[in-house]
This record gives structure tokens, sequence and C-alpha cells, in this order.
């Protein structure tokens, strides 16, 4: 049996936290029905200009049936409170207020689903003055203090990633929270609403400088790859236009073994490099010496020259390394799926094994609305005729029903 | 008090800083957490920075956040006595996290095959750096090199300068969050076929498959006949999502479509060289991004951070203020949601710590202890709750076993 298939999800979700959530529910075998309206796209659907062949949205909801339906109307409402009753985990993602102004904030579902296991996953909160501001990952990183130090010493001002990070750390801790939330129900019968905040989740990564302020009265300021207990430890620029290799030597006997690889130049032997508090106080030549070392190679062969050498190295990735790197390709960790759009396209599996379960699923993400009509028949017990009705009032949206919607943000 | 979600369960934590944010995340739910450390201590505890500033094993702040909430003991599996005792603890735990290099437990006679003779209910989850077979299997890491490799490094920084690493230890934590998800899911399987299972979690593949997943679907998408054109891997943040100077910081902001490009306008009081048709393309600003740049310094100093923050609320864009750790805080926000809770640990002393990141209605999550000093616990775990008589600790602290 795959782990989680007697579980049920309802996803209310956009952009990449609860999305992403949703995504590891159905992989760990539950079904996950995502809530969507083609007159209010979830956000990551308008990234592009054809809402069904976005690369990030179907990463993201993946293993998931798409429930297309106009949350405007009654009838559209009254559907999607049936799914209510049906589900035992709802997770949320929406703008502050959104779910209350629909009518399905927690006080109001749990009179329909007295057990429901309610996450709410809003950047800042759901309480305190922030609670209905609209955030995205790089606010979130730009809010929790993470971004005021992700950067080197010497840059004008931090500008962290493009990456959406910390949302995907935010996705796991919802993940952990409806887990957590579905074991304490099975023992007391009672259902509950976790208000999780993101900014939250953020500064629980950085606890540690948090602590160094409220302990030391110190406020983190960018210190780049630098770290207090190994030198050297960075990037190195390696032959090509920017391609680095990552190296970080905690101990003297790591050192002995990269000055070894490098032919004990002169340099190393040098009684400043001798020792980590050496490095540390010499680390800017330090450094100079290695990026001099470093850049006459490709990345690779810095990689593998020292970590034959037993000395923490590693390349600097893109995605076409990632589906090069032989670890990767040992443990099968991409999968290929086949989108009724997109086609045959690769994703990231799911990065763990468990002895006890069969290797996970894993489904291509769904069209707008492509399980409407089959949820409604299974789940619903709706007739043929009225679920035809509803399509054509534009309550339900199907993939055929829905193919105006969508406009891209790009346009 | 009401307890929390997972107070039914006893967990082993005998992983380093690899695992120690999956234990610590048990431990806010409420579940009994021991952290079995060698007698010469956790690694965790040389690791920056240190309450005071200079470094001592029960003062590294590191290990003061991650480990907040568990019991300590002391334990050097390597011996005989040692290992009978954890086959001992594994009896009688729901969960070990353990994140030595492979073969190590097997070594020791302690993998899962041994433990789970003892106890097949037992969840037990190994967190390793590249993955317990394969051609990386011995390869060294580290947070910075697993970060390197996750896909987001490449993402950070400056263009044209050198990449740069995310604060804390995200490549450690992305194994930890996976551990934990997975070892909840095998005990949700466990209420229905009454066993447990083995784990096998990397912080390689899940800093690469779970920190940005959606890169290699955005390769694969871009490299096959008519996919969109392949987004280039470098470090974007100040073109995608700029920031900018204001009165009294830092802000970024987040336009992306037509509708929120307007609105920043209408923030910034409509300057007429910003009402230019162009800007309103996304990927006409990212063209040009350090033109944008020096035409929105004029408007932007004109506020202050909060000011922007909330009239980008009111007129529909997002925009965020770069708080510094102090900022977050003293922020009302912060207050209001009571996040930061005061701990006090007996050799580093009181403080405030970061909360749980949610609130609970039923069983409310918290910090319910500060994180153990080397051994502290060993008495109330040997004696009181195994039985062994007080002599018999002397003896195995004498012999180097605890």
């Amino acid at each position: 049996m795959l782990p989680l298939e007697d579980v049920k999800v309802l996803s209310f979700g956009t952009g990449g936290v609860v999305p992403d959530a949703g995504k590891i529910f159905g992989e760990l075998g539950a079904d996950v029905i995502k809530i969507e309206s083609k007159d209010n796209l979830d956000f990551m659907r308008t990234i592009g200009p054809d809402m069904n062949n976005i690369a990030g949205f179907n990463e993201a909801n993946r293993n998931k049936r798409s429930f297309g339906a106009n949350l405007k109307t009654e009838k559209g409402k009254e559907l999607v409170s049936r799914l209510v009753k049906w589900t035992d985990i709802l997770l949320e993602n929406f703008r502050g207020g959104v779910m209350k102004s629909l009518g399905f904030d927690y006080d109001n579902l749990r009179k329909l689903n007295p057990q429901i296991i309610y996450v709410s996953s809003q950047g800042f909160g759901c309480g305190g003055p922030y609670s209905d501001f609209q955030a995205y990952g790089p606010m979130l990183s730009a809010a929790s203090g993470m971004l005021s130090f992700w950067a080197q010493p010497d840059d004008p001002y931090p500008v962290g990633s493009n990456s959406p990070l910390p949302d995907h750390m935010a996705s796991k801790h919802a993940v952990i929270a409806a887990l957590a939330a579905l074991d304490y129900r099975r023992r007391t019968g009672k259902g509950q609403h976790i208000d999780m905040a993101q900014t939250e989740v953020a500064v629980n990564l950085i606890g540690e400088h948090y602590l160094d302020y409220t302990y030391n009265h110190r406020v983190a300021r960018p210190m780049g790859n630098r770290s207090s207990h190994a030198a050297p430890h960075g990037c190195y620029p390696c032959k090509g236009n920017d391609e680095w290799c990552a190296i970080a030597i905690f101990t003297d006997e790591e050192w002995r073994r990269f000055c070894q690889v490098l032919g004990e130049p002169a340099w190393t032997r040098d009684p400043k490099f001798g020792g980590l508090q050496n490095r540390l106080k010499n680390v800017e030549e330090l450094d100079q010496h290695i990026r001099e070392w470093t850049s006459g190679f490709d990345g690779y062969v810095v990689m593998e020259v020292l970590q034959a050498a037993g000395v923490a190295a590693g390349v600097v990735q893109r995605a076409p390394d990632a589906l090069a790197d032989p670890q990767l390709k040992w443990l099968g960790s991409m999968v290929e799926l086949d989108h009724p759009v997109s086609g045959k396209r690769l994703y990231p599996g799911v990065p763990f094994r468990m002895s006890g379960a069969p290797p996970v699923r894993s489904m291509a993400a769904p069209l707008l609305g492509q399980h409407t009509e089959e949820i409604c028949r299974e789940l619903l017990k709706m007739s043929d005729e009225e679920v035809q009705r509803l399509i054509k009032e534009d309550v339900l949206h199907t993939p055929a029903s829905s193919k105006s919607g969508g406009t891209s943000i790009l346009s | 008090m009401k307890e929390g979600a997972l107070s039914q369960y006893h967990v082993l934590d005998l992983a380093d800083s690899k695992g120690a944010y999956c234990t610590k995340l048990f431990a806010d739910l409420g579940a009994d957490v021991i952290k079995v450390e060698a007698p010469q201590g956790d690694p965790g505890r040389r690791m920056p920075p240190f309450a005071g500033g200079v470094p001592h094993p029960e003062k590294s702040l590191y290990f003061l956040h991650r480990n907040a909430g568990k019991r300590g003991i002391t334990l050097d599996i390597e011996t005989d006595d040692g290992r009978d005792i954890l086959i001992g603890l594994a009896a009688r735990a729901d969960i070990l996290v353990e994140s030595s290099p492979p073969d190590y437990m097997a070594g020791l006679g302690l993998d899962y095959a041994v433990l789970r003779k003892v106890n097949p209910r037992l969840v037990m989850a190994s967190i390793t750096e590249f993955g317990r077979s394969g051609p990386y299997k011995n390869r060294k890491g580290s947070n910075l090199v697993d970060f390197a490799m996750s896909g987001v490094m490449i993402t950070s920084g400056y263009p044209g300068k050198e990449p740069s690493l995310c604060p804390g230890t995200p490549a450690y934590d992305a194994a930890s969050l996976y551990a934990n998800i997975s070892i909840l899911a095998a005990l949700h399987m466990r209420n229905a076929i009454g066993e447990g299972q083995f784990i096998d979690v990397s912080v390689h593949e899940t800093s690469r498959l779970g920190l940005y997943p959606w890169i290699v679907p955005h390769y694969s998408y871009a490299i096959n006949p008519g996919g969109p054109p392949p987004s280039h891997e470098s470090r974007l943040g100040a073109s995608v999502y700029p920031v900018y100077p204001c009165k009294d910081g830092l802000i970024r902001v987040i336009a992306l479509t037509p509708r929120q490009w307007d609105a920043l306008v209408r923030v910034l009081g409509n300057p007429e060289v910003l009402q230019m048709p162009d800007w309103r393309s996304f990927l006409y600003r990212i063209g040009n991004a350090a033109d944008l740049y020096a035409l929105m310094l004029e408007f932007t100093q004109k506020y202050t951070m909060v000011e922007l923050f909330e009239a980008g609320k009111r007129e529909g864009v997002p925009i965020a203020p770069i708080l510094n750790i102090k900022d977050f805080y003293d922020s009302p926000h912060t207050k209001a949601r009571e996040f930061f809770v005061q701990v006090e640990h007996p050799v580093a002393g009181k403080a405030d710590y970061p909360g749980p990141p949610y609130k609970w209605t039923e069983s409310p999550a918290r910090i319910a202890r500060p994180a153990p000093c080397l051994g502290e616990h060993n008495e109330q775990v040997y004696c009181q709750e195994l039985g062994f008589p007080r002599d018999d600790l002397v003896a195995l602290k004498g012999a180097g076993v605890i």
C-alpha cells in the first residue's frame, strides 16, 4: 500500500507553498483535489501563454485531480462544500481574508465537517496587522530577516535569489503540520485549525541568527560564503562562463589533502595558512590563491580531484547538471511524465525511499477542470444531466469550457 | 495544559546537524525527543555563533535553537555496552533518526535489520550526504557543497559575482524536512500494517529536488520543440524582484503583471517617466533593469519601508520591506503574534527564541524546554526510566560508555 492512500486532501492553493504541499500528499498516495476556477486562476497558471502548458505549474500540481468550479455562484460553493464534508485535510494559502469572503473559513467549515484539519498558510500568518498582505516567496525572505544577509559583504545591497525560496521550505512544514494533526485526530477524534506563517518558517531556518541578536545583541550582516569554522569555504571560479565549484575545508587533515591535490606549491607551506585560525585570518589571500588554481580547470575536474582526496567539493549546478548527475541517475531521482498538453517532460521525483512502501506513483498535473465530471459522478453522485447543465451555466469548469480562461502576465 | 499533537511518541535523535531540525520539529509538537550524543558531544555544539561570542559546548546558538525541546543523554555506541544500551532504548522508541555515514551503523551491528528484531514497530530514518549507495556514496558533503549542487545557489547573489549561500543550513534542513515527512507517513502507515519501516534520505537528493523543484521541468520544457525560451540560469534576483532604497532602508518589489506595475506607479505618485507603456511589460523591465533601477531611485527614496509596504497593499502590488533581524524581532506584527518565546538555558542563560512557525487550535506547538546540556538527562533516562542502578551509571561513566 501507499503510505497515505486512505487520506483525502482538498487544496485551495496558489503559487508555491500549498501546491507543493498537495503534490507531496499526492506522491504519498493521498487523493488530492485541487479546487480551481477559470476566472480566478492559480497564479502559476498565468506565467505563460497556455495555462495548461507551464512547467512550474505542472511540476507543483502533479498527483492531483482538478475540480473546476465558479466559486462566485451559490451552486459552485455548495458543490465545494460537499467536498469539504468528504475531505480529511484542507490546505489553503489564499491571501488572508479570501477564504472567509467565500464563506470557507475554518469556523464555517467545521460546522460541515467537525473533524476537518484546516491548514492555512499565509505569508505573515492569519492573525496580526499584516495578515491580509499578499506574499510571494521573495517577499518572505525579505520580510523575515533572511534576505538582509543573503549577500556578499561587498554587495551594494542584498538581492538574494530569483528562486522562490523559502516557499519550498514552508510547503514541507505545511505537510508536517497536517500529518501531525491527522495523527492527533486519530487518537482524539479532534480536528483543528493550523495557522502557519511563512515568514515564521523562514525565521526558524535562521534561528541561530535570531539568538545571536537576543543573546548577543548582534544583528547579522552579510558574510557571503565565509564560515567562522571552515576555511577555505566558498565558491571558486572555474573554466568557462559563470562556472563555479564550492569547496569546504573544516579540518587540518582535509587541508593537508587539499594541498597535496594542488601539488603543494610554495604558498601552501606558508605558516600563515597553517591551522584554521591562520587560514581565517588570511582568508582573502587564501581565497585568491585558490581562485588562481580553480580557474585553470573545469568545475567537474576540481570537484572530482578534491572528492577523490576526501575533500568536500561540489559544482554549482544548473538543471542540465542535475540531469547528468551520476548519483541522481543512480537513485532514479528524475521522472518522466506524459502530460496531455505538454507531452513527455522530466520532473523531480520523490527524494526518499521507504522500505515498507512501493515506489510512489507520479501523475502528471491536471488540466484545469480535468476531473470535474469524474468527481461529480463518483464523489458527489450527480446525474450526467445536472453536470452538463452546470457546465453550460458556467458553474462547473472543464478543460473544454475553460479554453478562453487565462491571460499570461507576460503579455 | 493541552498536549502537543505528537505527545505520545518517543524519538531517539542520533543525528548531527543534518537531522537536528527534523527532530526539533517533533519536539515542538510534543514528542519526547532524546538526543543521544557521543560522550564528546554532538559536532553541532561547535557551530557558530555562540552566546557571549566565545566558543563553548553549551553555548552554540545553532545547537541551542535546533535542539530546543529535546532531552539529552550521552552514549558511545561504538562500545559493546553502548551498543546494547542503544538497542534497549530502540526497543521502546517509535522513531530513530540518525545521520552517520553509509555502512557505519551496520558496522556496529545497529542497522535497521537488527533494531527491528527488538522493535518491529520502529520507524528508522537515515540521513546521509549523498545516499546509502551509488557512485557518490562515499563523497564528502557539507551544507555549502550540497547547497551549491541544489540549483538554488547559481540563482543567488549578484550577476557576475560569486554565488551566495542562503543563510542558515538550507541543504541540511531540506533533508530534515523530508525525513520528518516520511517518518510521519510511516507512522500513519504503521497504524494500518502494524509495522515500522526504514527510511533513506540524502542531503544531495532532497536539496536538489526539494528546494527549487521548478528548475528541471523549466529546462525540460525549454529543450523540447515548441517549448518556452530556455530560462537563463543565473543570478537574476536584482532584475526579477528588484530591490530599491527608500528613506529608512530597502524594499523588494514584486511587480509581475501589468496591473501590478500600474499599482506600483500609483504607489510612487504617478511619475510621468514611469508611465511609458513599455514599462508595463515584465520582460521589457527585466531587459532594461539597470535603466529602470536608475529611474526608480528618485521615487522610492521619498517614502519609508512601511509606507511603501502599506501603499503596495492598498494599490495591489506586493512590496516587502527588507527587515533585518532586529526589525523583524521588533515588528508590531511579530509582537501581535507572540511569536518569540522566552527560554532559559542553564548555562547560556535566558533569551527570546523563535517559536514554532504555526499556531494550533487544539494541540499547541511549543518549546517545552531548552536544548539539553551534554548528558543532562543521563540519570533521568538511565536510572529512572530504564531502571539502571546508580552505581552502574558511575561505572558506565568511568568506562567512557556514557
